[in-house]
């Protein structure tokens, strides 16, 4: 029980590291390009990581099930988000992306 | 146990303030990028909370808000993209 919860720890403390550095990389640079970059380990990493600490934690149970079924959700979601944030902003900048 | 997963909440909602700033502070496309990492944010705090306070019925939310987080942010580039 105690290995548990020091790996689910870990997982957790991993995880929040992880959205604090992409969220100073927000801040910080420079332009929207830039920025997004920095969206794709919160969106992507983190939540694999919560998902672990979760399973660690819960082992196989529903809310393991629901957990990794919204991480699912985000990591579909993400990389299509990415590249259509980037082909907006490029298309709103130059009129067309391709240019 | 149940602390950890709750204070791992917290710090993820204070991790999201350097968002909100850009949000505030800088360009339109910068703020979508913004947006989309907070709600990127906010999916794993409900995760937290619902396990933090071992509630089975609150990991709906988490669930509904990354399927919904799909279409909305493709919303938001879409209108970013021709009408902002």
């Amino acid at each position: 029980m105690i290995a548990r919860d020091v790996c689910a720890d870990v997982l957790l403390g991993l995880a929040v590291l992880t959205v604090a550095s992409a969220s100073l990389g927000v801040l910080l640079m420079r332009d929207a390009y830039d920025k997004l970059h920095f969206v794709t380990p919160a969106a992507l990493v983190a939540p694999v990581l919560v998902a672990l600490a979760v399973l660690v934690q819960m082992g196989l149970y529903e809310n393991t099930g629901e957990t990794c079924l919204a991480l699912l959700a985000m990591v579909i979601a993400g990389p299509y988000l990415s590249h259509a944030t980037m082909r907006a902003i490029r298309v709103r900048e130059k009129g067309d992306w391709r240019q | 146990m149940v602390l950890a997963f709750t204070a791992t909440a917290i710090a993820m909602l204070i991790s999201l303030i350097p968002a909100g700033i850009v949000i505030a502070r800088d360009d339109l496309p910068a703020a979508v990028v913004g947006y989309q990492f907070i709600t990127a944010v906010v999916v794993m705090v409900l995760v937290l909370l619902a396990q933090g306070f071992q509630r089975s019925g609150l990991f709906e939310l988490p669930v509904l808000l990354a399927l919904l987080m799909f279409g909305s942010g493709l919303v938001f580039v879409r209108a970013l993209e021709r009408w902002l």
